[in-house]
């Protein structure tokens, strides 16, 4: 069973927020005051009213899925990237980072050389 | 060690408590090491997860009081104990919101008094819309409305004026003029209760602007030096005072 140790009182009991004005001293003060106090009763309501998309859900769903593909594909080694070019219509001459494999070597990995002696 | 036999705690809510009454709490705490065994019989069975605030300790079967004052309890969101004690003495705690005044400027840090053991810190970029370029223009003196982010026993406690998302939400720099005093912990918290008749009744005086910290300072800003002067004495009465003389005590103002 999980009991957990508090040692501050804004957990257990329900306080309000400590920066108040009455009667039209501060208005900022007053804003702010009916943001805080309704956050804690409405949080439930806010989080409903999302502001509508211009881009629906599937819609996003199905770019990030090519999205990611495309992005992946930069950086891939050049040796996979001639197998894919010839998978692929489209030519992507893009420079991918880093490799600067020569291109007659054939080894896919560079092997760990022991010191000859 | 001879074991005390302990009282149910749901016996005690409301009642005092001194140090060391060992409360223990309903069976289904208790469950653990094996696993958890769900409890298909349902009912009131809560989520397990019991909150044990200021004023108490774990200590293995229940809950080890370690102040005295009065047992709260708290049903919703998977219960809550807290013992209710009076103390004017404040321990800088994560999360509450202080006032703090400013007595040093250590090159890119203040220091902060707030009534604790040690002086808070508090960054100059901690405040909304600073950077390095532009600083906050804060002077020893000033007073300070901020939260804590980091408060324990092995640190120095650590103060910023903006909340988690980057935004002041009304803490700060408190401006200019005012009243600034110090009440006991205990009133602090019975003005911030939700709906706290002292403040309702305050406000149909006149207008007038307050900030309320949790170590017990409270600022207090009206239109003419009388009328802040007036508000303080009530504040700092009230703690003293029934409900029928505070209302007596302002019909009179209200009448003058």
């Amino acid at each position: 069973s999980c009991i957990i140790e508090e040692r501050s009182f804004l957990r257990c009991e329900d306080l309000v927020y400590g920066r108040m004005s009455f009667k039209g001293f501060n208005p900022e003060i007053e804003k702010l005051m009916i943001q805080m106090n309704s956050k804690c009763k409405e949080e439930k309501i806010e989080e409903d009213d999302k502001m509508e998309a211009d881009v629906s859900d599937e819609e996003m769903a199905r770019r990030y899925e090519t999205l990611v593909g495309t992005i992946g594909k930069k950086f891939l080694r050049k040796r996979d990237q001639r197998v894919l070019k010839n998978d692929d219509e489209d030519e992507d001459d893009e420079v991918e980072e880093g490799n600067s494999n020569p291109r007659p070597s054939k080894r896919a990995k560079k092997m760990f050389l022991k010191p000859q002696d | 060690m001879a074991a005390e036999r302990g009282t149910a705690a749901e016996a005690l809510v409301g009642q005092v408590v001194l140090p060391g009454d060992l409360l223990l709490l309903p069976a289904h705490y208790d469950e653990d090491a094996e696993g958890e065994r769900l409890r298909l019989s349902g009912g009131t069975a809560p989520q397990g997860r019991l909150l044990c605030g200021p004023g108490l300790r774990r200590s293995g079967a229940g809950l080890l009081v370690t102040k005295c004052g009065l047992l709260r309890h708290r049903p919703g969101g998977g219960g809550a104990y807290w013992v209710d004690s009076q103390q004017k003495r404040y321990v800088p705690v994560k999360g509450d919101h202080v006032i703090g005044i400013v007595t040093a400027k250590a090159g890119d840090v203040f220091r902060l008094d707030v009534g604790g053991s040690e002086p808070a810190s508090l960054s100059y970029l901690a405040f909304e819309g600073a950077t390095k370029r532009n600083r906050p223009n804060v002077q020893v003196g000033d007073l300070i409305y901020g939260q804590f982010v980091v408060a324990n026993k092995d640190m120095e406690p650590e103060m910023v004026c903006i909340d988690s998302s980057g935004k002041s939400s009304g803490m700060g720099i408190i401006g200019q003029d005012g009243f600034l005093f110090k009440v006991s912990l205990g009133l602090i918290r019975k003005l911030l209760a939700p709906k706290c008749e002292i403040i309702q009744e305050l406000s149909q005086l006149y207008p007038f602007e307050l900030v309320l910290g949790m170590n017990g300072r409270i600022w207090v800003k009206a239109k003419t030096v009388q009328q802040t002067l007036i508000i303080v004495n009530i504040l700092e009465a009230c703690e003293y005072m029934t409900a029928e003389q505070r209302k007596q005590a302002l019909a009179k103002l209200s009448g003058n």
